[in-house]
């Protein structure tokens, strides 16, 4: 009797084991919130956003229509232009050296044809669960930014023509780390900008 | 002469004049004091942890992680598996590491786990280490190190013996294994002081004979024994990580966030606490808008004082105009007495404020752990000085207004 419980116990934890294996978790996703995650090592800064569909062209189902299609197309040709996102003041001497430009589509695979220019791992672990939210998708702009400034430190503000850019946009949460330390901000339209003075 | 006529003129009326200027001392010290100690408490918070980058735990919310790694205020949901934490610290990303692990106490302090490696890499303000201002690292399984203030407060020293107890708050305790000081740190002003230092293998000694949070009844290892056996940690509350480079850092983040085969969460502490602050700023407000409401509170009572005092001076108006002086003269002698109330009174309320917090200081760091900063005001409470005065100068105009009014009204003779 004894050894039946023990059998029947320790099917009971495969079964266990076997369902903890296939974990099911999925990404935050909030309208309205854009993040953006500012990294500063060096004489380096990089700027990494991920924006909700809703808050570029106001949609986030896959484009299918010419007219959808066309204002993806514009919006990543936005993204393309780092000025229309947001502005370094001139005298911090940035010179962009690296860019990104993604459309994340939850049930598509197409992200990668995308201007990858290096290699990040970001995206693998994506679409796990596209069978189960076939018909209610999200989708993200991704773009990260790198720049090679002459003077860091005359960064003392990043302001974000964004805003003036996309109607649609809401917040942007901001994580910001540099070697002296961690901070964040949220930015509105009504006052687009950070003030990293000290900071860097 | 008109300064020295008001200087006389109020010395005349020491008690109302000294009345008001206390008045107002109080509620500008308040409003100091409230500026001081949310300044403090806003340094001392963020002064805790620097050059972490991030912190690891199970997941939950950014703040509850940073309060209970790192302030230990609260407790965690889930512990992390030392698996997960080995692919973390596996990754390329990743400089170094300190493994925590918490959930016991000895006599109200946090018992805390982790290893050597700790009082290398966990800094605060500013990039300063914490040091042993007695005795040795962790080399015994049962050696602690006891915090700055944990030594005060049990008046402890090195070899002293201690018992860890199970958990935060019971009368459970590991008797079985008693422990001794190996070491004392000095004083941080961080929660460490308040800390009691084990190693990880001593986390896992203690529980050996322990199942799902209770003793096994008849269960006793031998102290000998246990010191023989595996006690490599199987399980972890929290890891402090350093990157590499800072550029990596949200890789690293996500990565860990997507983790498939554990729910972890990992934090920018820096963030966290900007986070926390946010919840915070409500109260801060309150408290800065209730001493801005006595601040103007005393404005109106000195209006008030020296309205009142207007029909008294009635007689000594007339006699100024008789003396030749004009009805302007007579608006400016008012101004100048509010404008040196005004001064008067943040002499008062800095000296008070000062005093005050030189002899609180010590409290108000041994218990709530906040050092407030007593040495300089702040370019901002310069400011607040400024305003005031100007608005004390310009409140006083309405009595002194009234007051030239009734010197032309009255001209030499008065007719109440």
């Amino acid at each position: 009797m004894k050894y039946i419980i023990y059998i029947l116990l320790s099917f009971n934890l495969m079964t266990f084991t076997i369902s903890a294996e296939e974990t099911r978790q999925v990404d935050k996703h909030e309208h309205g919130v854009g993040e953006l995650n500012i990294a500063v090592e060096g004489s380096t800064i990089e700027f990494e956003f991920m924006i909700p569909g809703a808050d570029i062209v106001g949609f986030e189902y896959v484009a299918k229509s010419d007219e959808d299609i066309a204002k993806i197309n514009q919006a990543l040709k936005t993204f393309d232009d780092y000025t229309n996102i947001f502005t370094l003041p001139s005298n911090s001497l940035c010179e962009l050296n690296g860019q990104k430009v993604a459309l994340k589509e939850e049930d598509e695979h197409d992200d990668h044809d995308e201007h990858d220019e290096h290699d990040d791992h970001d995206e693998h672990d994506e679409h796990d669960d596209h069978d189960e939210h076939a018909e209610e998708n999200h989708n993200e702009f991704y773009a990260k930014y790198s720049f090679e400034c002459g003077n860091i430190n005359a960064i003392k503000e990043v302001n974000f023509p964004y805003f003036a850019t996309f109607t649609n946009s809401g917040e942007l949460e901001v994580q910001f780390i540099s070697n002296m330390g961690s901070t964040s901000f949220e930015v509105e339209g009504d006052e687009p900008l950070i003030n990293t003075d000290g900071k860097i | 002469m008109l300064l020295k006529l008001t200087l006389n003129s109020l010395y005349a009326r020491l008690l109302t004049v000294g009345m008001t200027v206390f008045a107002i001392s109080l509620s500008l010290m308040l409003y100091m004091s409230v500026e001081k100690l949310r300044t403090s408490a806003y340094t001392s918070f963020t002064d805790t942890i620097s050059q972490t980058d991030l912190i690891v735990g199970a997941r939950t919310s950014s703040v509850q992680l940073l309060l209970y790694s790192v302030f230990r205020i609260g407790n965690a949901t889930n512990n992390i598996t030392w698996e997960s934490y080995e692919d973390v610290i596996d990754r390329k990303e990743v400089a170094w590491s300190v493994p925590i692990s918490l959930g016991d106490s000895h006599k109200g302090f946090r018992v805390m786990g982790t290893n050597n490696e700790f009082f290398k890499r966990y800094k605060f303000r500013g990039g300063q280490s914490i040091e042993l201002e007695k005795g040795n690292n962790l080399d015994d399984l049962y050696d602690v190190i006891i915090g700055a203030g944990v030594a005060e407060k049990l008046n402890y020293s090195v070899e002293t013996p201690l018992i860890v107890s199970h958990g935060l708050q019971s009368f459970s305790d590991h008797d079985d294994q008693p422990f001794r000081v190996s070491g004392i740190l000095a004083k941080t002003g961080t929660p460490v002081d308040n800390t009691v230092i084990v190693s990880l293998e001593a986390i896992e000694a203690i529980h050996v004979d322990w199942s799902t949070g209770a003793k096994i009844p008849g269960q006793l290892t031998p102290v000998e024994e246990i010191r023989q056996m595996d006690l490599s940690p199987k399980n972890i509350t929290a890891a402090l990580i350093g990157v590499n480079s800072k550029l990596q850092i949200f890789q690293l983040q996500r990565w860990i966030n997507e983790y498939p085969e554990e729910s972890l969460s990992s934090i920018l502490p820096g963030v966290a606490l900007q986070e926390l602050w946010r919840i915070v700023g409500v109260v801060e407000n309150l408290l800065l808008g209730i001493s801005v409401t006595v601040i103007f509170t005393t404005l109106i009572g000195m209006t008030a004082i020296i309205f009142s005092s207007l029909n008294e001076r009635r007689r000594e108006m007339a006699i100024w105009r008789a003396m030749g002086a004009s009805p302007k003269v007579v608006i400016g002698l008012l101004m100048l007495e509010a404008f040196i109330i005004s001064v008067m009174s943040i002499i008062v309320s800095t000296v008070m404020l000062f005093l005050t917090l030189y002899v609180l200081q010590p409290w108000i760091d041994n218990t709530y752990g906040i050092l407030v900063n007593i040495e300089t005001l702040a370019v901002k409470d310069i400011y607040i000085f400024m305003l005031f005065i100007l608005s004390a100068s310009l409140v006083s105009l309405i009595p002194a207004i009234r007051a030239y009014w009734f010197s032309i009204n009255d001209g030499m003779t008065i007719k109440i």
